[in-house]
């Protein structure tokens, strides 16, 4: 899952994507609303953290302007305004959700782990397919019960095919989602890691549709 | 000294109205009066001059008569212009004398019969050189104004002719008219009070309507006073407009200063909060502890600002049943996941007397606190509490759910500043309090009670006004 922060302050900018990406995610950072508005415009990110007070653009304008032009990513607006009438204007601008400064940082884990799920339309914390559990709030996958050593890029892979289980998954998609916006996308990395992966948790959970991507499939296409 | 003092500062208390009532009735009762006297002496001195000019003709006519018939008695000839003088005591007389001896009766009109004129207090001399008029009693105790004249003809005798006619007639019609024209004056005098009324309340109009104005703006009903006003006043009207209009920009530069100093401080304590957080050393521990104190204080302060900011600010009315619908489309948005049903249940005509801000703070803590606990219902109503005639009336904010609700000791601990009775559901506490101030700076009040869905109820009366026909665009 891959997550924008535009947050002006360096330190908050700089805690944020480290607590995020300690959670799981790729973390994008950016610190001006221009350059935050350009890279929400450009990247398929699965949420983005923005804040309300910054310069260049503020954040309430670069959110109409995603808006507008139809970008419909989740968005959590931070702001220091905690009024209710600056939540309701944050909202009315297209936020999906609030966090007031000062924060909690675990608060805004909760909100980004409920935000894309919520894209994904799952309704729980837990996404099982077959005998793979993989927990949301612990960041952890579980076969048959038993906790799977996995590296941060092999769970940000089999988070986001579960996330979307059912649905092809192309190469592509999965670079953009998986790697932030420095990475190579002509590398084979990807290929590497579906095959350790595959070893991990089964060769038959990551389906190869040829041409196309990758699948998960649901439980009752899983061939025992 | 002191009394005047006294006599002036309970003048400045008069109504404008009155005075000018008062004044210029004073004004037109004195100047009727003057205007009487003197139509009354015009009116007399004129009736006097048209009896002297008449018995000037008599004179002439006996002076006539005796340089005809000198010596002779001439009774006969004379009276033809005046026939009373012809009738006893009829108020009309002649007398001739001798000038040397004016006791010596030469001639006498018929009318005096067997009397005599008396004319002890006449000095001849004064008669001498001019004309001498005179007033006396005459017979039958008439009182006379005459005529007397000293003639001289040549190398004969000397002669004192009086004259004299009745005051009487004069006198009457002098009465008539001063009771005609006392009844003309007062008439005019009652129909110019009454002018005078009608031009004060006319006149005056303007000021009242300046005062309602005011009181709308007050009431939250108009944001400026029309300027649609006569010439004198356009100046105060412009000036009171300003002076709202000031009102209000320094709530919104006040408001502002506040909010940017808001955004300055927590961004840092952001920072430092997170950065502590996860750090396990005295001090660390120390200065993350200090921070969250920090943080409730600076939170609890800027409310604080925010709420005497508010508190110059008049003129201002926001219709409720928008707010409601948009705040509860808001919750929706947030709790999505918990599908809540709200049921709103406002009445349309009630305007909150005060910010839209404050309005939606309300709204938004009473909402936000009720979805966090509701099972799926939130029930939101708005009703006009008590006589809408008075100048200031409530509404009723009534909102609940069907969560857990609170016990009755819990409800009264809530409404604490910082108390926070559940500490797992994020929040910072402060919502319950931060509206029991707020109802307190708009004069309202907050209660909690056992909602009929379950859960808590909370009623908030507020200030309010009611919504102008013209809806807002």
């Amino acid at each position: 899952m891959r997550l924008l922060v535009i947050e002006d302050d360096k330190d908050l900018n700089r805690q944020l994507a480290a607590a995020l990406t300690d959670a799981g995610y790729v973390v994008d950072q950016a610190f001006d609303g221009e350059e935050g508005h350009f890279l929400g415009d450009t990247e398929p990110y699965d949420t983005i953290i923005l804040d309300i007070g910054l310069p260049q653009m503020d954040g309430l304008s670069v959110l109409e302007k995603w808006r507008r032009d139809g970008r419909t990513m989740p968005v959590i607006i931070l702001t220091a305004r905690d009024r209710w009438s600056d939540k309701v204007a944050g909202i009315d601008a297209g936020a999906d959700d609030y966090v007031a400064k000062p924060f909690h940082m675990e608060e805004v884990i909760a909100r980004v782990r409920a935000l894309v799920r919520r894209a994904a339309g799952l309704a729980s914390n837990e996404i099982t397919i077959g005998d793979i559990v993989l927990d949301l709030r612990t960041s952890k996958v579980t076969k048959d019960g038993l906790a799977l050593k996995l590296t941060s890029l092999e769970y940000r892979l089999i988070a986001y095919l579960m996330h979307h289980k059912g649905r092809i998954v192309s190469r592509t998609e999965l670079i953009e989602h998986l790697y932030d916006q420095d990475f190579d996308r002509d590398s084979n990395t990807i290929e590497v890691f579906v095959a350790r992966l595959r070893k991990k948790v089964g060769a038959q959970f990551i389906e190869t549709v040829r041409g196309l991507g990758y699948r998960v499939k649901e439980l009752e296409h899983l061939e025992v | 000294m002191k009394m005047m003092r006294k006599l002036m500062a309970s003048t400045h208390r008069i109504s404008l109205a009155l005075r000018l009532i008062l004044v210029a009735s004073i004004w037109v009762t004195l100047a009727l009066i003057v205007a009487g006297f003197f139509l009354v002496k015009l009116f007399q001195d004129a009736g006097q001059k048209a009896l002297d000019d008449r018995l000037d003709v008599h004179m002439t006519e006996i002076l006539s008569a005796i340089a005809r018939n000198p010596g002779k008695p001439f009774f006969a000839v004379v009276g033809r212009g005046e026939p009373r003088f012809s009738v006893p005591q009829s108020g009309w007389y002649w007398t001739v004398r001798l000038a040397e001896d004016p006791d010596i009766v030469l001639f006498d009109s018929p009318s005096l019969f067997s009397d005599q004129l008396n004319i002890s207090s006449l000095d001849v001399n004064n008669t001498l050189s001019e004309d001498f008029h005179l007033s006396f009693k005459g017979p039958a105790g008439a009182q006379l104004r005459a005529l007397a004249r000293t003639v001289r003809f040549e190398r004969r005798t000397s002669y004192l002719i009086v004259v004299a006619g009745s005051t009487q007639e004069l006198g009457e019609s002098i009465s008539a008219f001063t009771n005609q024209a006392t009844i003309m004056l007062v008439i005019l005098g009652l129909g110019l009070i009454l002018a005078i009324f009608i031009q004060v309340h006319f006149g005056l109009r303007p000021i009242r309507t300046l005062q309602r104005s005011l009181l709308d703006i007050r009431k939250g009903q108009a944001e400026t006073i029309n300027d649609q006003m006569p010439r004198e006043l356009q100046p105060l009207v412009h000036e009171l407009n300003a002076l709202v209009k000031s009102n209000r920009q320094i709530v919104e530069r006040a408001r502002a200063h506040v909010g940017n100093l808001a955004h300055a401080l927590k961004t840092p304590l952001a920072v430092i909060m997170n950065e502590t957080r996860s750090q396990s050393d005295d001090v660390t521990v120390k200065v993350h502890e200090q921070t969250l104190l920090m943080n409730e204080q600076i939170k609890r302060y800027l409310e604080k600002a925010r709420m005497a900011a508010q508190r110059r600010v008049v003129g201002v009315a926001c219709p409720v049943e928008p707010v409601c619908k948009s705040m509860a489309q808001t919750m929706k948005k947030i709790y999505r996941d918990k599908q809540i049903v709200f049921e709103l249940n406002c009445n349309q005509q009630i305007a909150f007397r005060g910010e839209r801000q404050d309005l939606q703070e309300i709204l938004g803590n009473l909402l936000d606190n009720a979805c966090k606990w509701c099972v799926e219902k939130v029930a939101v109503s708005a009703q006009i509490h008590g006589n809408t005639e008075e100048e200031t009336f409530f509404w009723q904010l009534i909102v609940e759910d069907d969560g857990p609700g609170l016990s009755t000791e819990l409800q009264q601990q809530a409404l604490k500043r910082g108390k926070r009775l559940d500490e797992n559901v994020p929040g910072s506490g402060l919502g319950l309090s931060i509206l029991a101030d707020l109802a307190e700076v708009y004069g309202g009040s907050i209660q909690l009670d056992t909602s009929r869905l379950g859960g808590l109820k909370v009623l908030m009366f507020l200030p309010m006004t009611v919504v102008q026909v013209t809806p807002n665009p």
